[in-house]
C-alpha cells in the first residue's frame, strides 16, 4: 500500500474547485447546491453558536451508550453460545430468525415501546449493533485452536479462567471484526432514528434544516456526519492495530 | 492447499461454524435441520408462549406489546382481506423489492466494473482511493436530505441512495478479489495469450468471483435497509412507508405485523441469495476441494 496518493487528493481538490466555480457562475442552482465556501461558512456559524456541538453530543451519546450495551451483551452471549453447546442449540433458531431482519424495522416498534427520546435511540443502536458482535464472537470461539484449550486443560485451568484467559484472547481478532462492523451500523441506525423520529441529534438537525430550506446548513450537517463516520472508523482501526498488535506478532509467520 | 493467513485450527473451526449455521430452509436438509434445531424451536416456542401469557394477563401492557396471536392474526389479514389493495403486504412488498432491485443492480454493475478497473490498474486505484476512503464511512442515510434537495422527493432519490449504499461492499470486494488472483493463474493465462477483455472475462473475473459474491451478499442486506429508510422519508408506498404509517397511526398490532413481514422478507432474500450463490460458485467449491 502506498502511503500517499497525490493524484487522488488532487481529484478531490479539483472536484471541490469545480463545484465552487459552477455554483458561483450559476451553472448549477446555488439554491440547491451552494458553493463549498458558503457551506464552510454555515458550518462555522453553526459551530460558533454551539448548536452543532449540542446535536453532535446527542448523536455520539446515543451511539456510544447503545454500542457499549451491544458490545457487552454480544461478547458475553457469543462466548456463552460458543462454549456451551446446549445454549447454542437453544438460541440458534431465534438468532437465525432475527438476524436477517433489516435492523431499521425495529425503529417503529422501538418508538411504540420507548417513545421518541434518547432511550429509543439507545435501544435501536444496541439492537442493530448486537448481531455482528454476537455472531463474530461465536465464530471466533468456535474457531479457537483445540490445541490451546488442551494446553489450558493440561495446566488445570478451570472452565471460567480458560474461557477468559484463553478462549477470549484467541477469539479477539474475530470479536474486533464484529466490533468494527458494528461501529458503522450503529452510526447508520442512530442517524436513521434521528431522521425519522427524534427531536435531537445530527440526523434531526439535518432534516429540520432541509424542511426549513436552510440549504447550506443541510450540507454543513451532512459534512459533520461524514466526518464523524470517518473519524470513528479511523479511531477504531488505530485502536484495533494497537490492541491486536500481539496477535499479529504471534501469527506473523502464518501471514507470509 | 496453499498456506493461508489462518492456522489450521481456525480453518477447521470456520468450516464447523459454517456447518452449524447452515441454512435450515435448504429443502433437502429440512428434516435433519428440524431435528437438529428441535431445542432451538422449543426455546422459541416457550418464549412466544410466555409473551402471549404476559400480554393476556396484562403483565406486559397489551397496548404496547400485543399478544403474539393477535399480531399473527393481523399479519394474516394484512396479506389478504384489507379493503384497499394498496394497504396489503403484497403491493407494499413489491414496491420495496422493486426499488431495491433497481438500485442493487446499478450498484452491482458499477461496483464490479469499477472494481475490476481499480484492481487491475494502480493509476486508476490511486486516483479514486482517497475519495472512496472518505465517502465509504459516511452513513449513507445521511445523504438523504441532500438528495431531497438535489433531485426532490421522488423515487430517483431512493434509487440513488440505495445504489450508493450498496456500491461500496461490492466495489471493495471486487478490488480485493482481483488483486488476490493467484499469480500462477495470470502466468498461465499469459502463456495462452489471453489479453485485455478475454483475460478479464475468462480468467480474472471467475477467479475473483467468490469475493465479489461475498460483497454482493453484504450489499443485499444494506440495500434492503437503505430502501426501507428511504421509504420512511416522504414515500407514499413500500414497506418502510407502511410500517412507519402504522406506528404514527398508533395501530400497534399492525406495526408489529409489519416488522414480522420485514423479518420474513429479509429471511427469504437471504435464502434466495444462498441458493443462487451455491449454484454460481459450485465450480469453485469443486475446484478447491471443499465439499
Amino acid at each position: 500500500m502506498r502511503p500517499t496518493r497525490p493524484l487522488g487528493y488532487a481529484l478531490i481538490g479539483a472536484l471541490l474547485a469545480g463545484w465552487e466555480a459552477a455554483a458561483r457562475a450559476g451553472a448549477v442552482n446555488p439554491a440547491f447546491l451552494p458553493p463549498p465556501s458558503q457551506i464552510a461558512g454555515a458550518w462555522w456559524a453553526l459551530w460558533a453558536s454551539g448548536q452543532l456541538a449540542e446535536h453532535l453530543a446527542a448523536t455520539l451519546g446515543s451511539w456510544a451508550q447503545g454500542y457499549a450495551l451491544a458490545a457487552v451483551l454480544g461478547v458475553s452471549l457469543g462466548l456463552l453460545m460458543g462454549l456451551v453447546p446446549a445454549i447454542r442449540a437453544m438460541l440458534s433458531t431465534i438468532v437465525e430468525l432475527l438476524r436477517p431482519m433489516p435492523s431499521v424495522a425495529i425503529i417503529p416498534v422501538a418508538i411504540v415501546l420507548f417513545g421518541l427520546g434518547d432511550p429509543m435511540k439507545r435501544f435501536v443502536v444496541a439492537y442493530a449493533a448486537l448481531w455482528p458482535i454476537l455472531l463474530n464472537t461465536l465464530y471466533g470461539v468456535l474457531a479457537v485452536d483445540p490445541l490451546l484449550l488442551d494446553t489450558a486443560r493440561t495446566f488445570r485451568l478451570g472452565a471460567v479462567r480458560s474461557a477468559l484467559r484463553v478462549t477470549l484472547p484467541a477469539a479477539s481478532p474475530y470479536i474486533a471484526t464484529g466490533l468494527r462492523i458494528s461501529t458503522s451500523i450503529a452510526l447508520i441506525l442512530v442517524i436513521t432514528a434521528e431522521l425519522v423520529a427524534s427531536r435531537s441529534g445530527l440526523g434531526y438537525a439535518v432534516r429540520a434544516a432541509e424542511q426549513a430550506s436552510r440549504v447550506p446548513e443541510v450540507y454543513a450537517g451532512v459534512l459533520t456526519i461524514a466526518v464523524v463516520g470517518f473519524l470513528l472508523n479511523a479511531l477504531f482501526v488505530a485502536l484495533e492495530g494497537r490492541v491486536l498488535a500481539w496477535h499479529r506478532g504471534v501469527t506473523a509467520r502464518e501471514a507470509v | 492447499m496453499q498456506r493461508g493467513a489462518l492456522p489450521a485450527g481456525v480453518a477447521e473451526g470456520g468450516v464447523d461454524a459454517r456447518r452449524a449455521w447452515a441454512a435450515p430452509w435448504a429443502p433437502a436438509a429440512l428434516g435433519l435441520a428440524l431435528r437438529r434445531q428441535a431445542l432451538g424451536l422449543a426455546t422459541l416456542a416457550a418464549l412466544l408462549v410466555v409473551w402471549e401469557a404476559a400480554s393476556r394477563t396484562r403483565l406486559l401492557n397489551p397496548q404496547l406489546v400485543p399478544p403474539v396471536t393477535d399480531i399473527l392474526a393481523t399479519f394474516g389479514q394484512l396479506w389478504t382481506d384489507r379493503p384497499f389493495p394498496q394497504q396489503t403486504f403484497v403491493t407494499q412488498t413489491v414496491a420495496t423489492l422493486w426499488r431495491m432491485a433497481v438500485g442493487y443492480v446499478a450498484a452491482a454493475v458499477l461496483g464490479i466494473g469499477l472494481g475490476l478497473l481499480m484492481g487491475r490498474s494502480r493509476a486508476v486505484a490511486d486516483l479514486f482511493w482517497p475519495l472512496i476512503e472518505f465517502l465509504r464511512p459516511t452513513p449513507p442515510v445521511a445523504l438523504i436530505p441532500v438528495l431531497l434537495l438535489l433531485v426532490g422527493i421522488g423515487d430517483q432519490m431512493r434509487l440513488i441512495i440505495i445504489a450508493f449504499a450498496a456500491l461500496f461492499p461490492i466495489l471493495l470486494n471486487t478490488i480485493d478479489g482481483v488483486r488476490g488472483v493467484h499469480p500462477t493463474l495470470l502466468d498461465v493465462a499469459r502463456t495462452f495469450r489471453f489479453r485485455g477483455l478475454a483475460l478479464l472475462r475468462r480468467v480474472i473475473f471467475p477467479a475473483a468471483l467468490p469475493q465479489i459474491v461475498a460483497g454482493l451478499r453484504i450489499s443485499l442486506a444494506i440495500a434492503l435497509i437503505v430502501a426501507l429508510v428511504s421509504e420512511m422519508v416522504g414515500a407514499t408506498n413500500g414497506l418502510g412507508y407502511f410500517i412507519l404509517q402504522q406506528q404514527r397511526g398508533l395501530r400497534i398490532r399492525e406495526t408489529y405485523a409489519a416488522m414480522v413481514q420485514l423479518a420474513l422478507v429479509g429471511l427469504v432474500l437471504n435464502a434466495l441469495f444462498v441458493a443462487v450463490e451455491r449454484r454460481v460458485l459450485a465450480w469453485h467449491r469443486q475446484s478447491t476441494g471443499q465439499a
